[in-house]
């Protein structure tokens, strides 16, 4: 896992709940904590304070991804506004994120393993995401879209039909604006 | 990177702040904290932005190596563009490009077949408008470009006040585009256009790289024009752009390939030469030659041009069934495939000597070139180029022979013919090495006196002691071949020394004197006067005695060095006469400008006489000519009485002919001297 997720992590959790909680979940998690954007780190260790936080904010695990994609979405529009504002709207956002938005990772952070997303437009104006990886964080896919939206000032509803914790071979959520 | 040790060691270092209230150091370190990790957020940036210049930078160099690599490969143009526009759209993100080529004159862009589209159901439409839109120079995206050499972007092209094809654009869904120009040197060769269906902003470092790629495209069609010229140059004559020789083998071999499959198809080759070329060059140097040459083979062109228009009114219904070659020299060679009727290949040769009839204007001078044309049709057996090639020379040769602008059609017999020319030549080679010839002498008679005041030396061949061949059977050849040059000097030796010898045994008041005729090659030797003169001073000769003969035709060729010439000659002492005067072109001004001492009526106007009043006139014409220029007039031709009984009557006063004696070896004519006047 690159750098930037841990350091993106720490900032939302600073942000949301202070220095020292930050500090606890290093702890508790037994994590080093010297984390720099352009680095690469074990990913036992963002799972290992995912599960710390699963712990002290008593919520499941995706739901620690889900919050924390969310919050981070609004660190990244400060930090890559460059990818935000060709869109005046989520979807095309989240239709850029094979074209443009991984492609980019991929340039600013060498050997960043991103997953592959399948889009695909319904008749129905839902966004059908299709989410493949061996890190099964459909949980930190789903707050990403959430934030995005919110970042348009909009409300989605995301509906989980497969998911890989539940033994399927892939995530497969249902993207619908309200 | 920073990390807790080195902040105790600095909280350790200040005994100051141990006595701090702990409340306030906690809040120093926090600050101090803050500013570690802002300067961490600045290193990263930093960081992010040189590993993302590096990826770029890679991916360009990526982009350029891929493309270079492409277009060294490949041989065709149309495929390493086709190959880069998949390239650039793959790297760049974009969905439809295509190639306009410069139209020739550089005037204006015209769409070709190069596409490569990233979704087909998106270019189709485009690309039929596409398809119907050449763009001057100026208009358009890429019409913008051939104007300038330089990219050019849209943001949107539905909303572009200069794009002719927006409205189609719209309608397919595409917004943004750009066109950079491939370029060969400083010209634009091509110009490279794509299209996207968003809306995209300019993007200076993409069109910087496409500029670069525009000049690494520039060279495979640099060096793909390279090779086509090699290959045009090693099959066109570099001075007329005619064909060559090896491309017309090619072309003939073809020819008889497909004559073989299909016994309908019918061929011609005709074989032009220019009659006299080589006079041309000599007379007006070599660069007048060429431009004679280059004019000849536009005329000859333009000839064929109007053929293939005559036979197929449609214009560019298919290619033209002539081709036109340049062989070298002043010979030329037209194939025509497709030939209805063998008859066709001699009206065509008819039409380039026509199209020759008018003169050519070199050096401000007027030329007429005049050629002969030989044909050879498939008609005859031929297994090889080279075979129908010589057939068509050979019936050339003949047409040539047989007087000049003429046209003659190949058969088996001119092939027999030019085998025994071809040993006739090699006779007189070893005639010319081993002294085979001799002279004959023909007493020139004072017509009132009947006294012999001269001869004219003959040349005379003995071939074997049996056979003793005469002029009219070698001389020709000797002529072509030069060997000419070597006989005449050889007569005019031994015609002096005879007239030296004669007039010491056989003296007179108006010593005797010695007609030796020089050919036309003779004339045209740079060196003549000098041989003239050492020959007439060797042989002990009085220049005043000998007369030198040259034909009508010889001094019409170039009329300003014939007079040089002849007053040269006659500045040393030497008589300078017109042989066979009225049988040629010149025209009765012409001969005034002449410095002449003699001339000769041919025998033909003599012998004309006898059949009519205009025989008589003729040659009254001829003595009225040379009365009023003061020239001495010799008859040649006076073979009866009643001839010199004329001559003497229109104030003629000198003869030549069998009525006195047929042209006779040394010791006859001695004999003659010995007897006195005829009676």
């Amino acid at each position: 896992m690159k750098g930037i997720v841990f350091n993106l992590l720490e900032e939302v959790v600073r942000r949301g709940y202070g220095e020292q909680v930050w500090d606890d979940l290093l702890d508790a998690a037994g994590a080093d904590g010297s984390y720099t954007a352009l680095g690469t780190y074990s990913d036992a260790e963002i799972v290992g304070l995912v599960g710390a936080a699963s712990q002290a904010l008593r919520l499941p695990p995706r739901e620690v991804l889900r919050w924390f994609g969310r919050e981070a979405m609004g660190l990244m529009a400060e930090r890559f506004p460059g990818l935000f504002e060709p869109h005046r709207s989520a979807r095309p956002f989240i239709l850029s994120v094979n074209s443009i938005i991984h492609p980019e990772v991929r340039k600013l952070y060498v050997g960043a393993a991103c997953p592959y997303i399948d889009l695909r437009e319904e008749p129905d104006g839902t966004l059908t995401v299709g989410y493949r990886s061996m890190r099964r964080m459909c949980g930190l896919a789903q707050g990403f879209m959430e934030g995005a939206a919110a970042h348009y000032g909009e409300r989605i509803a995301v509906e989980h039909r497969q998911c890989m914790e539940g033994g399927d071979a892939k995530c497969t959520m249902a993207v619908s604006w309200s | 990177m920073h990390d807790g040790r080195e902040l105790e060691l600095n909280v350790v270092a200040l005994p100051s702040e141990q006595s701090e209230d702990p409340r306030i150091a906690l809040l120093r370190l926090e600050r101090r904290v803050e500013r570690e990790r802002r300067a961490r957020l600045e290193a990263e940036a930093i960081a992010e932005g040189g590993t993302r210049a590096l990826h770029e930078k890679q991916r360009q160099l990526k982009l350029l190596q891929t493309i270079a690599t492409a277009a060294n490969e490949s041989s065709s143009i149309a495929d390493t563009l086709r190959f880069a526009l998949k390239e650039i759209c793959a790297f760049a993100g974009w969905s439809l490009g295509h190639v306009y080529e410069v139209s020739r004159g550089d005037h204006e862009l015209l769409p070709t077949a190069i596409w490569h589209a990233a979704d087909e159901a998106m270019a189709g439409v485009f690309r039929d408008a596409t398809l119907l839109t050449p763009l001057p120079r100026g208009v358009g995206l890429p019409g913008r470009v051939l104007a300038t050499g330089a990219p050019a972007w849209l943001t949107d092209v539905t909303d572009a006040t200069n794009f002719p094809r927006a409205q189609v654009a719209a309608a397919s869904g595409l917004r943004a585009g750009f066109a950079f120009p491939v370029m060969v040197g400083r010209e634009v060769a091509a110009v490279m256009e794509f299209f996207t269906s968003e809306t995209r902003e300019p993007d200076n470092a993409l069109l910087a790289l496409m500029a670069q790629i525009g000049t690494q495209l520039g060279r495979v069609i640099e060096r793909k024009r390279a090779e086509e010229r090699l290959v045009h140059d090693a099959s066109h004559d570099p001075l007329t752009g005619l064909p060559n020789r090896a491309l017309l083998l090619d072309r003939l071999n073809y020819a008889i390939a497909r004559r073989r499959r299909d016994e309908d198809f019918q061929f011609a080759l005709l074989f032009v030469d220019l009659d006299r070329f080589k006079l041309v060059n000599d007379s007006l140097g070599h660069a007048a030659g060429d431009v004679l040459l280059i004019e000849v083979g536009r005329r000859l062109q333009a000839a064929l041009r109007q053929e293939d228009l005559a036979a197929r009114p449609v214009a560019g219904a298919a290619s033209s069934p002539h081709t036109l070659a340049r062989l070298g020299g002043d010979e030329f060679i037209v194939l025509i495939e497709e030939l209805a009727h063998p008859s066709d290949a001699v009206r065509i040769g008819e039409r380039l000597i026509e199209t020759l009839a008018r003169p050519i204007t070199v050096d401000g001078q007027e030329v007429y070139a005049t050629a002969s044309v030989g044909v050879a049709t498939s008609t005859a057996e031929h297994a090889a180029a080279e075979d129908i090639l010589r057939d068509a020379d050979l019936a050339m040769y003949r047409a040539k022979s047989s007087g000049r602008g003429r046209i003659e059609i190949y058969d088996h017999g001119l092939h027999e013919v030019a085998i025994s020319r071809l040993k006739l030549e090699s006779d007189i080679r070893r005639a010319v090495r081993e002294h085979e010839f001799t002279l004959h002498y023909q007493p020139i008679v004072a017509l009132e006196s009947r006294e012999v005041v001269g001869f004219e030396a003959l040349v005379r061949w003995q071939r074997s002691p049996q056979e003793l061949v005469y002029p009219d059977r070698f001389i020709a050849v000797a002529e072509e071949t030069g060997l000419i040059v070597f006989i005449g000097l050889w007569v005019l030796r031994e015609a002096c020394r005879t007239a030296a010898r004669w007039q010491r045994a056989f003296p007179r008041p108006q010593p005797l004197t010695m007609s030796i005729n020089l050919s036309p090659r003779q004339f045209q030797q740079p060196d003549l006067v000098e041989q003239v003169r050492a020959i007439v001073t060797e042989a002990g000769v009085a220049p005043e005695t000998v007369h030198l003969e040259v034909t009508e035709g010889v001094t019409i060729d170039d009329p300003e060095r014939t007079i040089r010439i002849i007053e040269e000659l006659r500045a040393f002492g030497v008589g300078v006469g017109i042989d066979d005067f009225g049988t040629g072109y010149s025209s009765l001004s012409y001969i005034h400008r002449l410095p002449l001492d003699v001339l000769k009526i041919d025998r033909s106007f003599v012998l004309g006489m006898d059949a009519s009043g205009e025989g008589r006139q003729i040659v009254r014409t001829i003595m009225d000519l040379a009365q009023n220029l003061d020239i001495d007039v010799i008859a040649e031709g006076a073979e009866q009485a009643s001839h010199v009984d004329q001559l003497q009557a229109m104030g003629c006063h000198f003869g030549q002919g069998y009525f006195f004696s047929r042209p006779v070896e040394a010791a006859a004519a001695e004999a003659l001297l010995a007897q006195g006047p005829f009676k």
